[in-house]
């Protein structure tokens, strides 16, 4: 009797490793995560003052991203406070890239024959980067999987040429290839480890102290400290270190936000003080490039 | 005769921005032929799916006559320079060159003899420009390139004849080809007419006119709900927009889990259509089935559609699911306080502060309305509390519906429970309207407190921004108590409101915000009298002797007389104003001062008499009425005039040569405008 091949469920930890060798192939720098917390890939500086000034550059690279708020102490099978994302930035965009993605969807076993795989607007606009594009949310039999956009402004700058950014949720994804209705039983890897062994009480304990514990007195107090470091090293011309001052800036608002102790008239203002550091880093970022 | 036939090949056009595209490619193409005076088939159309962008039109002449014309060059003072480059630019010879006088003087001509254009050469020289003249409501930029297009551009497919049309757009050039692949843009294949190019596309089930799309996903649809015994609700919106973001729709039916149908049918309908674009259904009894339809681009062959489409409503409706059993049972009274840590305004304090004015505010109004004073305060307490819901997070859309359904499983009053529900509504001229007096209460109350603070702290819109929507509010108010027939002191109101936030450390300048509102909604009703097709110039007259106090009166009025001008009693009442305001008018400039009270002694005939008697009994009529007016029967009573007037016109002499019995008449045709000004003033009204 000639056994079946069991097909072998694509873990998580190959999902990444195939989405890596294919953007690898396709000619992007494999870069790793950011060392700082950020909200999602865009914040890296790969994205975020890469996408800026005329020099061509093309990346792919996983990056752990927080939001505080969207944290449910582990009891939600489809929220996190920390997930994962897959980022490709490509500048400029090239007349192929559609192409490239839907290969990238065949790589990790998504056939976009066999599959509803719709295009559908979305336009993205991230406030606190001073950054706006046009592109989609992609769609696979009705789940939103990817981000698909191409950058017309950041900080406040014009993108010339553009880049085309394509953000995969890999939880989400990984849910939908391995057939999970609960992101606690991704399997990880090949030794059965699942995504709740790694991150469940992560979960828990961080959504304790995103909406409990953390001490917002110190972190208003932070804020001022951060922000005033960043515009002083905006004054020293050093724009990435000026963009680390300004994540962290960025991170101890959104912690604040989770703690529910900013109105929403303070948010917004909070919001245009980090879009206007974010601004003047992106400045002496191009003036560095030419 | 041809045809013109041009693809536009991009990547995914969003629905609206396609629709839009299609309309001005369709607007500009038709001004090309015009403007150019090509015959055309004027019945032609622009198609699209979301990747290809198609215009055919046939009927077009392969030629065009260009008639003789004189081509007028240089002064023959000018330098011979001129004539030079007049020769040069008509590719012409001097021999060819004649001189004429005309009124400014003396120039050179040259007559163009006529000529034949091809159609191809215009269109080559055209259509890069057509398409730029595309007013994309959103457009890009991508990659190195210049062009702005609503997605990235790839590639021109343009024909005429059967022949390729070549130009040059941006950076793309034309040709006969497309690919055939969208998603993969792949598969190069040739196409020199529309027909065949439509053909091939359908043998793939590939449907570029958008209308036949419709047609089949609607078909396909009555098909099953038959079969199945349910229906949908009709939403042309949500159609279209299906419509235009597939190319070979495929109907499928999905369910989910019966057991979410617990949840209040508000959030499941909005999880399904304007967070997944499916059509939900509903059975006989129009309540919600389990069953809705996904709409694919593709031949769900091997069922992977189907789950994938029911799996995301799975989770996204266990979401719901999870936070409607978690909010449901967090009691709403006791959650009242918690309002102080949310702002509802930056220097409106929170929406405490904001749910205690409307308490007072709708307790007030309760008096007026003849309901239950304490019922209007629980639901103004508890109105804002969902904002805190974990639903309302998730769903802002259904903030106040949700609100309602936590205190209908909580027990609360059923028009409490409404009330909470429809506390939003309406919002803006097509919304739905509340009926229910509670409901209007609360909502009448939410929206002045809204106003009142708004113009408070000077964050009144202007002529092009209003980004916290306070014209829709103030459009809203209005038809709530024109739309109702409810009979309010408004102008009591907004004083009163301003009171209520003085209660509260708020010092707002009552009597500025009084004049500033009260000019700003009745501008509101200008604008939904105007909506409601109302003449301008009635509008204009109806609000002019009427304050805040009288929107009711003032839409009624107009409205009545709106739809009688051109009838009898419009008329007529108009013309015996008219004839005698006409008079005044005229006279007065010869100073004399009227006051609107002729002395009946001074009365020198019957037919003065006659008119003074009939003045004084329409006066009686309006004294009588005030309350329950019936407008048709008052413009009734004016137009009863007409005897008396017609007859004091003929046989009086109104300028007579005593200066007192003059002034007098004139006093009898002012009492006359004046009783008639009761109605409205008639003197803006054209006749």
């Amino acid at each position: 009797m000639v056994s079946k091949i069991k097909k072998k469920t694509l873990s998580f930890q190959d999902t990444i490793f195939n989405l890596q060798k294919y953007w690898s192939k396709k000619g992007c720098l494999i870069l790793q995560p950011y060392d700082l917390e950020v909200g999602a890939g865009t914040f890296h500086p790969a994205t975020t003052l890469r996408s800026l000034g005329p020099k061509s550059w093309k990346t792919a690279y996983v990056q752990p991203s927080r939001r505080p708020t969207d944290g449910r102490y582990g009891d939600n099978p489809n929220r996190l406070q920390h997930y994962y994302q897959f980022q490709v930035l490509i500048k400029p965009s090239p007349k192929e890239i559609k192409k490239m993605y839907l290969n990238s969807l065949s790589s990790i076993g998504i056939n976009h024959e066999e599959h509803d795989i719709r295009f559908v607007e979305d336009d993205w606009e991230s406030p606190t980067l001073g950054a706006a594009g046009l592109g989609w949310e992609v769609w696979c039999d009705g789940m939103e999987v990817t981000q698909f956009t191409y950058f017309q402004q950041m900080a406040g700058f014009e993108c010339k040429p553009v880049s085309v950014e394509i953000t995969y949720g890999l939880e989400r994804l990984c849910m939908f290839i391995q057939n999970k209705k609960s992101v606690f039983d991704l399997i990880w890897n090949d030794e059965g480890i699942t995504y709740n062994d790694v991150f469940h009480q992560s979960e828990k304990e961080f959504s304790a102290y995103n909406f409990e514990y953390a001490n917002t007195d110190i972190l208003f107090k932070m804020f001022e400290m951060l922000e005033e470091e960043t515009k002083s090293l905006v004054e020293k011309k050093i724009s990435l270190p000026a963009y680390d001052q300004c994540l962290k800036c960025s991170h101890v608002f959104n912690i604040l936000d989770a703690r529910g102790v900013i109105s929403v008239a303070q948010r917004a203002e909070y919001i245009t003080r980090i879009r206007e550091l974010t601004k003047s880093i992106g400045k002496v970022w191009i003036e560095s490039q030419s | 005769m041809s045809e013109l036939f041009v693809e536009l090949f991009s990547e995914e056009i969003p629905a609206r921005l396609q629709i839009n595209a299609r309309n001005e490619l369709k607007k500009n193409i038709k001004n090309f032929f015009i403007d150019n005076q090509i015959k055309f088939n004027e019945n032609f159309n622009v198609y699209s799916t979301p990747n290809r962008l198609v215009l055919h039109v046939d009927k077009i002449p392969n030629e065009i006559k260009l008639n003789s014309e004189e081509i007028k060059g240089p002064n023959v003072n000018a330098p011979e320079k001129a004539l030079e480059g007049f020769i040069r630019s008509n590719n012409t010879t001097l021999e060819k060159i004649f001189k004429k006088n005309t009124e400014k003087g003396e120039f050179y001509f040259f007559k163009k003899d006529s000529r034949k254009i091809k159609v191809s050469d215009l269109l080559e020289k055209n259509l890069s420009e057509i398409f730029t003249k595309i007013a994309w409501n959103k457009s890009m930029k991508w990659a190195n390139y210049d062009l702005y297009w609503g997605r990235p551009l790839k590639s021109i497919l343009a024909i005429f004849n059967k022949k390729p049309l070549n130009f040059v757009f941006n950076h793309i050039s034309s040709s006969n080809k497309t690919f055939i692949d969208k998603s993969l843009e792949e598969g190069i294949k040739i196409f020199n007419d529309f027909n065949s190019y439509l053909k091939f596309f359908k043998q793939k089930g590939i449907l570029i006119d958008q209308d036949l799309r419709k047609k089949i996903i609607q078909n396909k649809i009555n098909e099953i709900i038959i079969k199945k015994n349910i229906k949908i609700e009709q939403n042309d919106r949500l159609i279209d927009e299906i419509v235009n973001i597939v190319e070979k729709p495929m109907v499928i039916v999905c369910d989910f889990d019966n057991k979410f149908l617990s949840v209040p049918s508000e959030i499941l309908i909005t999880t399904m259509q304007s967070h997944q674009k499916y059509l939900p259904t509903f059975n006989k009894k129009n309540n919600l089935t389990n069953n809705f339809f996904v709409v694919s681009d593709i031949k769900d062959t091997k069922g992977f559609v189907k789950l994938g489409n029911e799996r995301v409503i799975e989770a996204r409706l266990s979401d719901a699911k999870f936070f409607w059993e978690k909010n449901k049972t967090q009691n709403l009274v006791k959650q009242v306080d918690k309002l102080k840590n949310i702002n509802y305004f930056k220097g409106l304090g929170s929406y405490f502060d904001k749910v205690q004015r409307m308490r007072k505010l709708s307790s007030l109004i309760s008096d007026d309305f003849l309901i239950s004073k304490d019922k209007i305060e629980i639901a103004s307490s508890i109105c804002k509390v969902d904002l805190m819901s974990d639903l309302v997070g998730e769903f802002p859309e259904l903030q106040g519906i949700v609100g309602g359904h936590f205190a209908k499983f909580q027990g609360f009053d059923k028009e409490v429970c409404l009330a909470v529900s429809e506390q939003y509504l309406p919002n803006g001229m097509e919304s739905k309207l509340p009926k229910k007096m509670y409901s209007v209460a609360l909502s009448l109350s939410d929206k002045l407190d809204s106003l009142v603070g708004f113009f408070g702290i000077n964050m009144k819109p202007t002529s092009s921004k209003d980004p916290y929507a306070i014209r829709r509010m103030a459009i809203s108010l209005v038809r709530l108590i024109v739309e109702n027939e409810i009979k309010i002191k408004l102008k009591d109101l907004i004083v009163y409101t301003c009171s209520v936030y003085r209660d509260q450390g708020y010092e707002f300048d009552t009597k500025k915000i009084q004049n500033e509102l009260s000019d700003f909604i009745i501008e509101r009703l200008k604008n939904y009298l105007k909506e409601k097709k109302i003449r301008q110039d009635i509008i204009e007259s109806s609000i002019f002797l009427l304050g805040l106090d009288d929107l009711l009166k003032a839409y009624k009025k107009s409205k009545c007389l709106n739809k009688n001008i051109k009838k009898e009693i419009g008329f007529e009442t108009i013309a015996a104003y008219k004839r005698s305001s006409n008079i005044l008018n005229t006279d007065e400039k010869i100073s004399i001062e009227t006051l609107g009270f002729a002395d009946p002694g001074l009365f020198k005939n019957e037919y003065e008499k006659k008119l003074y008697k009939k003045i004084n009994d329409i006066r009686k009529y309006f004294l009588s009425v005030s309350k329950d007016e019936n407008y048709e029967e008052s413009l009734k009573i004016l137009s009863s005039i007409k005897n008396e007037l017609n007859d004091f016109f003929d046989n009086v002499i109104v300028n007579d040569e005593d200066i007192i019995i003059k002034k007098n008449r004139l006093e009898l045709l002012n009492m006359l405008c004046k009783t008639f000004d009761n109605y409205l003033n008639f003197s803006k009204i054209e006749a």
